[in-house]
Formats: C-alpha cells, structure tokens, sequence
C-alpha cells in the first residue's frame, strides 16, 4: 500500500463516478461492504506513467454532513488519512447545483482536484467553461472531459500527478468570509480550537455545527467544557443553520462561476418519452411494459450463452456410458456427471440470463430509464421500505430469481438492495410456473386458477409480512424518507464500455456461484448417494426417521425428500417424487429431471394413489416457496457479498416454506 | 404558498424551508434554498412533484416536500 497513491472519488449521484471508476480501473476492482455497516465498498487500481493508484469509490449522497453512514464513512476515510488525493465530481452541464459537494470538501485539508464531466452535453447546450479561471478561483487543478470517452483521459492524468506533486488544497477563504457574515458562525468558530479532527479546518467543523451535524456535535461534547457545549447549543439552536450556510455555499458557487461559464437560457420541457413516463395513467403500464420489453430482450444475448450450457449438459450420458465402458466405478461416474457436469450446465444456462439481464437493465440505467422507474413506483414502492427501480427486480424474478438478483445492481443503495432480493425470492420463478400448474390439474382439475391465485395473493403477503421483518436490519430511517432525487437527463448508452463491464461482471459471477452450487450439490449428492449397495442413503434415512414431523406439515417422507430437492432445483423435483413412489433411485431421477429428463410416466397414477389433496395442496405450496434454487442461493451471495445475510435469507425461506405448507394443508384438511 | 399548491408551469421563488436537519440538509444539498428560482413540470396527485431548478429536473416525494414555502412569480 505504501507506495502506492490512494485517490478517492467524491461526487453527488449521477456526476459519473462509476464511469470513471470503471474506465480507469477495468477489471481490477473489488467490490466488498466497509467494516461492519451496509454499505457497499468499491476500490480498485491502476498504473499510470509507471506510478501505482489505488483508488476509492467513495459512498454518500448530495452532500458530506452526517445523514447517514454513508456520510460518516466517506468523512472518516478522509479525516484518516487514507487518501492522498481526493478527486471531486462535478456535472458541467448542471454545475451550479452539482458543484455543491466542491462547496461542501471547502475546507477540509485533503489535497483535491476538481473533474468537471459530461464535457459533452454541456457544449451541446451551449456552455461554455473556462477551466483556467476555475483554476485561479479555486487553486487546484480543474480538468474539463466525458468521463465515458477514456481519449480525452490525458488531461484527466495530468491534473491528478499535478494535485499529487503540488498537493494543492481548495483555496476555502472566499466561503469563510460568507459563512462569517452569517448569524452565530464567528463564535462558534472562535470557540472551535483547530485539530478536533484531523484534516478537517475549525471553520468547516463550526459549519456543520452551524447545520447540526450529528456527528460533528457529538465530537464537540466530548472535547468542550459542558458550559462551552451548551453556548454551542444555543447558538446553533437560535438560527436554521443549515439553510443559512446553504445559501452561503450556492452564493459562493454563483460567484465562482460568474465569468468563468456562460450559458444559454433554456427552456424546460419534458420530452415525448418523459410525458409517457410521467403521465397519470399511462406511467405505470409503461413502466411495466418497458420491463417486460427488457425482459424478452434479455433473452437475445443470453440464447447462446444458454446453448452452450445445454450442450455440455447433454455430455452427461454420453460421458457416463463411456466411462461405464471403460469400467469406471460407479461413484466416479455419478459424482462426474451427476454432480460436476450437471450443476455446470445448470450453472452456463443461468448465466446466460444474467448476461443478458445485467447488460439490458445496465443499458436502461445508463440511459437514465431506471430514474424514471424509480419516480413512477416511488409510492407504491416505499410501503415496503424500498425504491421505485425495485419493482424490476421482482417482475425479472417471474422469469428467474437469479435474473432478478442481477437486475438488482442498479439499487445503490446496499441495504435495499438486499432486501429486494429477499423480496424477489418470494415471486414463483420460471421453474415454479412449469411444475405448479401441471401439479395442481392432477389433483384439482380446473381449481388450478384458484390455486394461482391463491398462489400469487400469498406471495403478496409474504412480501409484505418479509420486507416488516428484513427491512429494520436493513433499511435505516435515512431510506424510508421519500424520494428528494434528481431525474437524469436521458443519455446515449456507450455499448463497448458497458459490454465490458458485463463480462467481467459475469466471469466473478460465474467463478462465485461454481464454488457455492458446486459445495451445495457435492453435500446433497452425499446424502442421496448409496455408497454401499443395498444400502439406503443417508437423506432417505433421515426423512423416514422425522417422518412424524413432516406429517405435520402436511408431507410424507417422499414429499419431504422432493421438497429438500427442490431447493437445489425445482425441475427435479417431480423427478424424485416419482422415483420414490415407483421404488427406484431417486437421485438418479433428480438429475434426469433436471438435466432437462422427462418424469415418470406413471407420475398422474402414482401421486393420485399416494397423495391426499390436503398433502398436495401443502407440497405446492411448500416448492413454490422454497429457496428457488442453488444457483439463485449463489448469485444472491455474489451480489450482496455477506455470507451472513445470504445464510438468514436462505434460513427464513425454508422455514417460512414449512409454515405455509402446514397453513394449506389444515385449510385443505378442512375443505377435503 | 406550499410548493405543492403551484400548479403546473408555474414558476416560483422558494421562501422559507421547514422541516428536521435531515429534510433541509438535503433539500439544500440538492439545491433548493431560499431565494432560489424554481418551476413545478408536473405535479399529480400519488405521483413526486417534478420542478426544474439550477439547471436540474428534480422529484420530490409529496410528503416530503410539505416544508418548502414559495412566493409565485408572475409572469
Ligand atoms: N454524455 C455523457 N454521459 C456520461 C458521461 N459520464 C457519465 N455519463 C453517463 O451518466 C450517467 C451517470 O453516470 P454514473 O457513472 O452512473 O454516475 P455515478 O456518479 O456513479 O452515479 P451513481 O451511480 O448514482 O452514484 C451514466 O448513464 C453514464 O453513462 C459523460 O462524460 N458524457
């Protein structure tokens, strides 16, 4: 780390920080959760000129004061010293407001340069920037570019070795002198000794205590006599300090631009799009419709993808006759194919979605079309704690949870984001749909739509009844405020740079969710394996043992055992009922099931020989509520990287899934 | 007025902010402080209020916005 240099990036939301973080960074980035909060932790590195940078995505939102911790951690990694530079972000095209986060850095001691980005739409409308005299003004270096045109990364390079060598700090004084004329600020400041925290000017910390900062204000009790912190109290009790320095800061910003920008006046309006988007009525369905269009056009990167899977899969018989030739044991043969070949297959096809979901709905981010979801469904949305873009994620799931799961990246926010996906467990994926119906006709005939439907009346519930008790962990007081959120203008996605992303992104997914499935499906092979012939396998053991349990949830031991099944994979589900009540090997059936296998033939006679409707009814839902699958398991711990809230999220399904086929089955003991 | 009262294409200056540290620490951050110049673009009812100002389209959750006062400009 020594000689390395540590830049941060720090800049309101949509100034571009992740293209330029992206651009500069590549495939070297490590996405994790800083120590103990959720909030999500981007760093990454590059080399220039020889030199080695490490870099910071900063979290936080319009400003530093402490709202929420993604504030308190942006300000601690600055007072510690960890970053030798800190590169600010600014909008061009929107400077007056954007440029208030440079306000808000004034007079921390940090070395900083400013990034003026989206060079090109602000000469599009019009304004001009003259970056020399925002230099005088400022005293650091100011560097004017697109951030989504790596070309023009020379000046970028250059202002950064500039503010390195030069430690060039904000020049702050102009601020000082509108923050003095403002009621209380020169004696609180006076009372401020310098030092309280490192890098941090005592004229910044009488600010944010002018604007009640929390944190700022706790630190001052620590550090003052309690008379002292009382005359604090007073005064920035008698004034609205936060609106006052406000003004002072956007005055301030006026003056930095006068002379330096000239722009056209401009008429605002919505465009066609927009008038769509935000209409009444039509909002909504466009909304949805955009989605599912987003949907099916997921489907056309990912069908080859999706190929490849199959045809390795289809490997597994011709492999497992070969090997059988040859004389190989059967336990080799079974854990290579069954196991090693199967689960990889399973594993190509799923990612296939994911490209394609990731690359589809990164686009309709890029082009600013999730801002507009985020408006639209902001309402209904924030019943459960979440934002309006979360709604994608849950109809993604319909098709594949796992798709759903990728469609959540666009969520910056981590904590929402993983209660989305918690969320997005609840929707009965692709998988579900194809074993659900066909299970319900058997027994119910045509009260296969009152079996949807109650189906789908329940998955309302449960999400409801899962974001109550997910969201207090997960969604603290700052996000259950509404929306206060700057709608984007539209802009061009850049293909090249976004197609890239992608594809790193889905080689990590892919090498993470090999190891998870790879573990889960070597431990339920295991279990379902007989070792010894003649002998029944462990799981079959133990599902005969608590059969007295499961009874209670409405299940025999077959059912239980498919049930167990189905959270590795639905699709095998019918595989393994079927081979129990037929006598035979159920974990070679699973895998035929899976791999794409018909079942048995005889399923209609066997179930309906076997099963009661109440059992049925409490299987159905049992399945449908299940952890949808390994992979699915997978890809949720890819995306939120903690194993702890993957493992509860995992815990409380299965759980969940037993409970609501206890509820059916003594409803359906009660009907039948 | 409160902001939500302005009907569509209206323009307005904002007047005063009320509302916790949290509300005015972020509705400045985004900038709308007093004196500030803005214009309501869409304002539905179960729907954020669009404005436009400093150059930004901004969304505003109706509760949340109940504490910005304004002064209508007429034209
Ligand atoms: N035309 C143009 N678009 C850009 C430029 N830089 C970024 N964008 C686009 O602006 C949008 C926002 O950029 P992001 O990098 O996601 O912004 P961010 O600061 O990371 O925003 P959050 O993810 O909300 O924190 C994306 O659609 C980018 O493609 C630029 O220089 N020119």
């Amino acid at each position: 780390m020594s000689n390395k240099t540590t830049i941060a990036l720090l800049g309101q939301p949509n100034a571009g920080k992740s293209t330029l973080f992206n651009a500069l960074t590549g495939m070297n980035q490590h996405v994790g959760n800083w120590p103990g909060k959720t909030v999500e932790k981007k760093e990454g590195s590059f080399t220039h000129n020889k030199k080695e940078y490490a870099i910071a995505d900063l979290p936080g939102s319009y400003s530093l004061t402490a709202n929420s911790d993604e504030e308190v951690i942006t300000r601690d990694f600055i007072a510690s010293g960890n970053a030798d530079v800190v590169c600010i972000l600014a909008d061009s095209s929107q400077l007056e407001r954007s440029l208030f986060m440079l306000a808000d850095y004034a007079g921390i001691t940090v070395p900083c340069f400013l990034l003026l980005n989206m060079a090109d739409i602000a000469k599009e409308k019009g304004k001009n920037i003259d970056v020399k005299a925002l230099e005088d003004k400022l005293k650091i270096p100011v560097v004017l570019l697109s951030a989504n045109n790596k070309k023009e990364y020379k000046s970028f390079y250059e202002a950064l070795e500039k503010a390195v060598t030069n430690k060039t700090c904000l020049d702050s004084s102009r601020l000082e002198d509108a923050y003095s004329n403002l009621e209380g600020y020169n004696e609180l400041k006076a009372m401020i000794p310098e030092g309280v925290i490192s890098n941090y000017s005592s004229s910044w910390i009488a600010s944010k205590a002018l604007e009640n900062d929390s944190v700022v204000l706790a630190k001052l009790e620590n550090t003052m006599s309690a008379d002292d912190y009382k005359k604090v109290d007073d005064i920035r009790n008698a004034v609205q300090g936060a609106v006052l320095t406000g003004g002072a800061k956007f005055a301030w910003i006026d003056e930095i631009l006068s002379g330096a920008v000239d722009s056209k006046k401009e008429n605002v309006s919505l465009g066609k799009l927009d008038r769509i988007y935000t209409h009444k009525f039509l909002g909504k369905p466009a909304v949805i419709l955009t989605i599912l269009l987003g949907l099916i056009m997921s489907f056309i990167p990912a069908i080859p993808i999706m190929g490849v899977g199959m045809a390795f899969g289809s490997l597994r018989v011709p492999v497992a006759e070969a090997l059988t030739s040859i004389g190989a044991p059967d336990v080799i043969i079974s854990l290579l194919c069954n196991v090693v070949i199967q689960s990889l297959a399973f594993i190509c096809q799923m990612l296939g979605f994911v490209f394609g979901v990731t690359l589809i709905f990164g686009m309709l981010e890029e082009i600013g079309i999730m801002a507009r979801v985020s408006y639209v469904f902001d309402n209904t949305m924030a019943k459960l704690g979440l934002q309006g873009k979360s709604v994608m994620p849950f109809l993604v799931s319909f098709g594949c949870t796992m798709g759903g799961t990728a469609g959540s990246r666009v969520i910056e926010n981590w904590g929402q984001k993983v209660l989305t996906i918690a969320l997005a467990w609840a929707v009965p994926c692709g998988a579900a749909w194809s074993v659900v119906p066909m299970l319900s006709t058997i027994f119910f005939g045509n009260g296969v739509f009152v079996v949807i439907v109650a189906i789908l009346i329940t998955m309302l519930l449960h999400m409801w009844i899962t974001a109550k008790i997910f969201g207090r962990g997960l969604v603290n007081a700052e996000n259950k405020y509404g929306m206060i959120m700057e709608l984007p203008p539209y802009h061009k996605p850049k293909w090249g740079a976004l197609f890239r992303y992608v594809l790193g992104r889905t080689k990590d997914t892919f090498l993470r969710v090999v190891t998870v499935v790879m573990l889960v499906c070597v431990v339920f092979w295991l279990l379902s394996y007989s070792f010894v012939e003649g002998s029944e396998p462990i799981l079959f053991r133990i599902g005969t043992a608590i059969e007295p349990v499961t009874k209670f949830f409405g299940m025999s031991w077959e059912l239980f055992m498919a049930f167990i099944a189905s959270s590795v994979g639905k699709e095998g589900a019918l595989g393994v009922i079927g081979a129990l009540y037929n006598g035979q090997n159920f974990s070679g059936a699973f895998y035929e099931a899976m791999g794409g296998g018909g079942v048995a033939e005889n399923l209609n006679e066997l179930l309906a020989a076997n099963v009661s409707k109440p059992q049925a009814l409490a299987f159905i839902f049992a399945i449908t509520f299940n952890m949808p699958c390994v992979v699915a398991l997978a890809s949720t711990y890819q995306e939120i990287h903690s194993a702890k809230w993957t493992a509860k999220i995992a815990i409380y399904y299965t759980v969940v899934a037993l409970i609501l086929a206890m509820i059916a089955y003594h409803v359906g003991l009660l009907i039948w | 007025m409160r902001l939500a009262e302005l009907n569509e294409n209206k323009e307005a200056v904002v007047s005063a902010l009320s509302g916790d540290n949290r509300f005015i620490s972020r509705i400045t951050s985004i900038g709308l402080t007093p004196g500030c110049k803005l214009s309501v673009v869409k304002n539905d009812k179960n729907r954020p209020i669009l404005v436009y100002s400093r150059d930004t389209m901004i969304a505003l959750n109706r509760k949340e916005c109940e504490g910005i006062e304004v002064t209508e400009v007429k034209e």
